[in-house]
């Protein structure tokens, strides 16, 4: 209990230090009077950007959170990390499509609309080609996604040149794969909001089956579980949730990653609390990288992404040390 | 009696307070992007994105009004002490807000569009987009921020000087033949070189000089091999950079044999007048068309 309140004050402080942190640093005060409804500019801009925006980027780290920790169940790797199956790749295709293509509605609508189904679609795809493969395993879903993210990688890259001019610049697209959390409205913010939780909902009702997956496979069909079927579902789980963090964050390196293993550190490797406490942990990290973000080299914003790229980078290099001492 | 008395006074005072009353006037127009912004008040502390907006804006006058720039404006050079608000790694929202801007004009390169006009919106600042990819739409473009900035006649004075020498320049030019031009704005690390488009404001101001592309069929891709020039074979080569570099490049295997190389045709000309839109590229095309037409009668 003590562990789950250090970890919320923890998130609770990166979230007010992320909402003063800026090219002009706010006080906690100025944050008063902002949500006091105060008209002055300065006001309006914590209020109607930053505040969403710190929120947002919070939400994307608890879906990347979980995602990860799925994905890490699912195939049993801890170097798993929920971009394997397409998502990133279709991601891209969609985030481009919504960028480049004049389709006529609104971009802010789209781009996480396109976002979305590209991320879902490519790893349904993904697990439909080792269906009619028949490698409805780890092994032969991962051989599938690099297929599928060599083909949409390369159909992005035409459209980036087919499409760009002056008006739609090739930098806007890839400033969004590099990462980089969109600013939603207060509404869209409650929608995002609502869907995370139906995220952590969903992912929560796999961790019965995770923990049993997690003793091996002959183990589990001892204990009864459906393997492949299990394994299909839980993928297609996880990388809904992986869509919606891609939908409102662009692609994020390494927090999926490395969230489940900070996680596991305090709460060890049951997925009951494994997957809010990843939760948790993904927030704090994106919450203070997209702080950084913003404030590290004023007047221009970091892509997100390339920020926890550098951090992530070393861990995941002392992760495969320690990995192949043991 | 009274009432037209009444009204005589008014139209009198309008009359001799034309500025301030504009200035009372909110005033609604449309921009690139079709949207409509409501500009409550003459502006007086602008951002302008870009060389060019910020070019235009210092045309008209209203430099000292000019509160924040981006990293890669160089022009005029009373407005470099300005605080920056982005550059190559896009803009920030923090940055503009903090300058306290009353209006912001941005043009859809690079992110800024992008990553400005949806916060503006919000945080309740006018911001409009502009867009300068011919002379017509430079010319615009001034007399729109003129009549946005409260200066409306400046605007109009200036769009009309620039319209009347780009007018007397294409007098000049008119029944000479137009020579094959090729300019070359840029060259790639894989020996790809980017040439200039028709249908941009550069290409623009090429046919506008009095020269034809040499390149024809070729316009949606501005990357072209060095084969492709020789085979063209142009009357006119352009290089917009230094003499140094364009001297650089047709020192070369295969260009010292080029028309316009052997004829001693191959110009260096101006990266800011002809590459940046806006008041300059007149200049730019005053300057082009002397060196496309040396014989054509002066005026």
């Amino acid at each position: 209990m003590k562990l789950w309140l250090v970890l919320a004050l923890i998130l609770a402080g990166a979230l007010a230090l992320a909402a003063c942190a800026g090219h002009e640093w706010a006080s906690p005060f100025d944050l008063v009077r902002a949500l006091a409804g105060d008209a002055d500019m300065r006001s309006r801009l914590l209020l109607e950007w930053r505040m969403p925006r710190v929120l947002a980027a919070a939400l994307v780290g608890v879906l990347l959170g979980l995602g990860g920790a799925v994905f890490q169940g699912v195939f049993r790797n801890p170097l798993a990390e929920p971009y394997l199956l397409g998502s990133a790749g279709g991601a891209a295709l969609g985030a481009t499509i919504a960028l480049l293509v004049p389709l006529g509605a609104t971009q802010s609508l789209l781009l996480p609309l396109l976002a979305f189904a590209g991320a879902w679609g490519a790893t349904v795809f993904v697990i439909g080609v080792s269906r009619v493969a028949g490698a409805v395993d780890a092994a032969g879903m991962l051989l599938a996604g690099v297929a599928v993210a060599a083909i949409l990688g390369a159909l992005r890259s035409f459209l980036m040149l087919a499409l760009s001019d002056d008006a739609v610049s090739l930098q806007v697209v890839l400033s969004w794969v590099l990462g980089g959390v969109q600013t939603p409205t207060w509404a869209v913010l409650g929608l995002f909001a609502m869907i995370s939780i139906a995220c952590f909902g969903l992912t929560m009702l796999l961790a019965g089956g995770l923990d049993v997956l997690g003793l091996g496979e002959t183990m589990a069909i001892g204990f009864g579980l459906e393997v492949k079927r299990f394994v299909a579902w839980a993928v297609l789980a996880g990388s809904v949730v992986v869509a919606a963090a891609v939908a409102f964050g662009g692609l994020v390196a390494f927090v999926g990653l490395a969230a489940p293993h900070i996680a596991r550190w305090f709460v060890g490797p049951m997925h009951r609390p494994l997957l809010p406490a990843s939760a948790l942990v993904g927030a704090c990290i994106v919450t203070i990288a997209d702080a950084i973000a913003r404030a590290a080299l004023p007047p221009a914003e970091i892509p997100l992404g390339l920020i926890t790229a550098v951090a992530g980078g070393p861990f995941f290099i002392l992760l495969l040390a320690h990995r192949l001492r043991t | 009696m009274q009432t037209s008395f009444g009204l005589v006074v008014l139209t009198a005072a309008c009359a001799l307070n034309l500025n301030s009353v504009a200035a009372a006037e909110p005033i609604t127009v449309r921009d690139a992007f079709d949207r409509a912004v409501t500009v409550p008040a003459p502006p007086q502390r602008i951002v302008t994105i870009f060389a060019s907006n910020t070019e235009m804006v210092a045309a008209l006058g209203l430099a000292d009004r000019i509160v924040g720039i981006e990293a890669y404006t160089r022009y005029p050079p009373e407005i470099l002490d300005r605080p920056l608000v982005g550059g190559r790694l896009g803009f920030s929202v923090d940055a503009v807000v903090g300058l306290r801007p009353d209006l912001v004009v941005v043009t859809p390169a690079r992110q800024a569009a992008h990553q400005l006009v949806d916060p503006m919106e919000r945080i309740g600042i006018p911001v409009i987009v502009l867009m300068q990819r011919n002379m017509a739409e430079i010319f615009a473009n001034i007399r729109l921020l003129g009549r946005v900035a409260g200066v409306p006649e400046q605007g109009d004075q200036l769009a009309g000087r620039l319209e009347a020498r780009l007018a007397s320049t294409m007098q000049r030019v008119r029944d000479r033949t137009p020579p094959r031009v090729v300019m070359i704005t840029g060259r790639l690390g894989n020996g790809l070189l980017l040439v200039a488009r028709p249908a941009t404001y550069t290409g623009d101001a090429i046919e506008l000089a009095g020269g034809r592309f040499a390149l024809e069929g070729r316009g949606a891709i501005a990357q072209v091999s060095p084969e492709a020039i020789f085979s063209a074979d142009p009357d006119v080569l352009l290089y917009a950079g230094s003499p140094a570099d364009r001297d650089a490049l047709i020192e070369r295997p295969g260009w010292s044999e080029m028309r316009a190389v052997t004829a001693k045709r191959a110009y260096a000309v101006s990266r800011t007048e002809l590459l940046i839109p806006g008041p300059r590229t007149i200049d730019g095309i005053e300057h082009l068309a002397a060196l496309l037409h040396p014989m054509a009668p002066k005026q």
